[in-house]
């Protein structure tokens, strides 16, 4: 059998990817503006609103502690919207993933143009956030210049797995199900908006399997300047779990596109 | 030889969508599928451009192996599919453009071919107008461009002419043997028989999945119906009696229709004679004849 996961892609993917970006360009009112309403809700009504009722949280301001959580969501949840909804409407209802790969550019390479191509919504949505937050004073550490290759990987890995479940998926409606059951809850419960030190042990674990959790506390290590020698198995497992998870998004979709 | 199929066998499950399909398609033809609808001819090109892959059998195209050298085949071919899928988040021009960086094609070389192409299919006043303000026929037009940004040497057409005004329709046809006087390969799949007469120099007919008959159009008309039919138009009830009472004579009962075949128009003199007053059609025999013969007149 012919290999047909990552090791099969050339680089034809970022004439893809270019597609998407040319797209996005022309149509950048529309991306721009809505997408930052949601990051600015979180910043305003949890960060300060709910935030000011809120003592010190692991010592610092609660703003200062929440904003990596609201950065992580930013990012997660634009690179999901992107690859679910995005993606299953250009391969099912226009077709457009047809057309591409009746030309040399292969499945595998529309699969990872578009995993690549959430990533990059994800990164320039949480770059939009940080200027809000630079804005706002939250951040003050110079680590902070790490922060944005961290949205790009935890974009990446959510993009990964989403196009893992459009592959999957034969109407639209799944996705309730997907977002419901595992988006909503990796937004709110790896770290994001408080400690998952809070929850029983069997949680923590659960929540710590979860790359995102790792990955909300590298961006917010960074940012609160709190170094720790952990980051390093963090990193780690958030590039092998991001690695694995793509090779079989992949593969999965070669298989829903070429029959 | 730029496409050889053996024993080509596509199954999905317990569906099988192409049987043992056995053709050759030599440069610089056009070649024809033809069959009912489910018959296994979109399969069966999707196999020759890469989208599908074929369960058993070869099936080669420019010599290579479609499991093994699929992304150099695909370089080497245009696609027209059966279903719209131009990109409509883009223009015309956009289209095109896109299209041929898919393929690698620098934009300099892209843009003068683009220009050229929507020239070839009178789409140039068309450039910049978003794809969903286009006609019907615009975007199968767009698409005939969109399938020649690489300089093809085999086309693949599924359908190209379906739901088009006859002025399309003849622009087209125009189009395609242009093409194939620059000894360009098609392989195209139409349920109009006379397109399939007019534009292909051989003819598989497809049904179940398998190869009925294969041939030119004039080998397939004169193997398997009589050079004249005459068309009666009668309630079903009285159709039985004409049948026993000319029984000599070939004939094929469908609905309101009774077909009968003959070798002269002089044939039918005497069924004319017969129903004066009977709704009728003389004309000579079609591809079209040949097709519900072989593949029956019922809906399927």
């Amino acid at each position: 059998m012919k290999g047909r996961g990552l090791l099969s892609v050339s680089p034809a993917f970022l004439r893809v990817w270019m597609r998407n970006a040319q797209v996005f360009v022309a149509l950048w009112k529309f991306n721009v503006f809505p997408s930052l309403a949601e990051p600015m809700l979180y910043i305003f009504i949890i960060g300060i609103g709910i935030g000011s009722y809120i003592k010190d949280i692991e010592g610092v301001p609660y703003i200062d502690f929440v904003a990596a959580g609201v950065l992580g969501s930013a990012a997660i949840m634009q690179a999901t919207f992107e690859c679910t909804y995005g993606s299953f409407f250009r391969m099912r209802i226009q077709n457009t993933f047809e057309g591409i790969i009746s030309t040399p550019v292969s499945a595998g390479e529309v699969s990872l143009a578009e995993i690549s191509w959430g990533a990059t919504r994800g990164l320039f949505n949480s770059s939009l956030v940080i200027i809000v937050l630079l804005f706002l004073g939250v951040l003050q550490h110079w680590q902070v210049v790490f922060v944005p290759p961290l949205m790009f990987v935890a974009a990446f890995s959510f993009a990964a797995i989403a196009i893992l479940v459009t592959s999957r998926i034969a109407q639209m409606e799944y996705f309730h199900f997907y977002f419901a059951g595992f988006v909503l809850p990796c937004q709110f419960m790896c770290g994001t908006f408080f400690p998952v030190s809070r929850f029983p042990e069997a949680i923590q674990l659960i929540a710590w399997v979860i790359p995102f959790t790792s990955l909300v506390d590298l961006t917010r290590s960074l940012m609160l300047d709190r170094m720790h020698g952990g980051m390093i198995i963090e990193a780690v497992w958030v590039l092998v779990s991001t690695l694995v998870v793509t090779e079989l998004a992949v593969r999965s979709m070669h298989r829903r596109l070429v029959r | 030889m730029v496409i050889e199929a053996q024993a080509l066998n596509k199954r999905y499950d317990e569906v099988v969508a192409v049987d043992s399909l056995d053709f050759q398609v030599d440069r610089g033809t056009c070649y024809g599928l033809v069959g009912p609808n489910g018959a296994g001819k979109t399969t069966t090109m999707k196999m020759i451009y890469c989208l599908v892959e074929p369960t058993s059998g070869t099936l080669r195209v420019f010599g290579m192996n479609v499991l093994k050298s699929a992304r150099a085949i695909k370089a080497r071919l245009g696609v027209v599919p059966q279903e719209n899928n131009l990109d409509p988040d883009l223009s015309t021009w956009q289209n095109l453009m896109v299209y041929a960086r898919y393929f690698g094609i620098t934009r300099q070389l892209a843009a003068g071919r683009c220009r050229a192409l929507l020239e070839f299919m009178q789409l140039s006043d068309r450039a910049h107008s978003p794809v969903p303000d286009l006609s019907g026929g615009m975007k199968r037009r767009l698409i005939m461009a969109r399938a020649l940004i690489n300089e093809p040497e085999l086309i693949i057409l599924d359908e190209p002419t379906t739901g088009l005004d006859p002025q399309v329709r003849h622009l087209i046809w125009d189009r395609l043997l242009e093409l194939k006087e620059r000894d360009i390969t098609l392989l195209l799949t139409t349920h109009y028989m006379d397109e399939a007469q007019k534009l292909c120099d051989e003819i598989i007919i497809m049904d179940n999945a398998r190869a009925v008959d294969m041939g030119t159009p004039s080998e397939l008309i004169g193997k398997h119906v009589q050079p004249y039919v005459l068309e009666l138009r009668v309630h079903p009830a009285m159709a039985a009696g004409i049948t026993r009472r000319f029984a000599h004579m070939e004939s094929q009962t469908s609905g309101q229709n009774l077909y009968f075949y003959g070798d002269t128009a002089g044939d039918f003199d005497g069924i004319l004679a017969a129903y004066p007053d009977v709704q009728r059609l003389l004309r000579p025999a079609s591809l079209e004849d040949v097709f519900l013969k072989l593949t029956g007149r019922e809906i399927r």
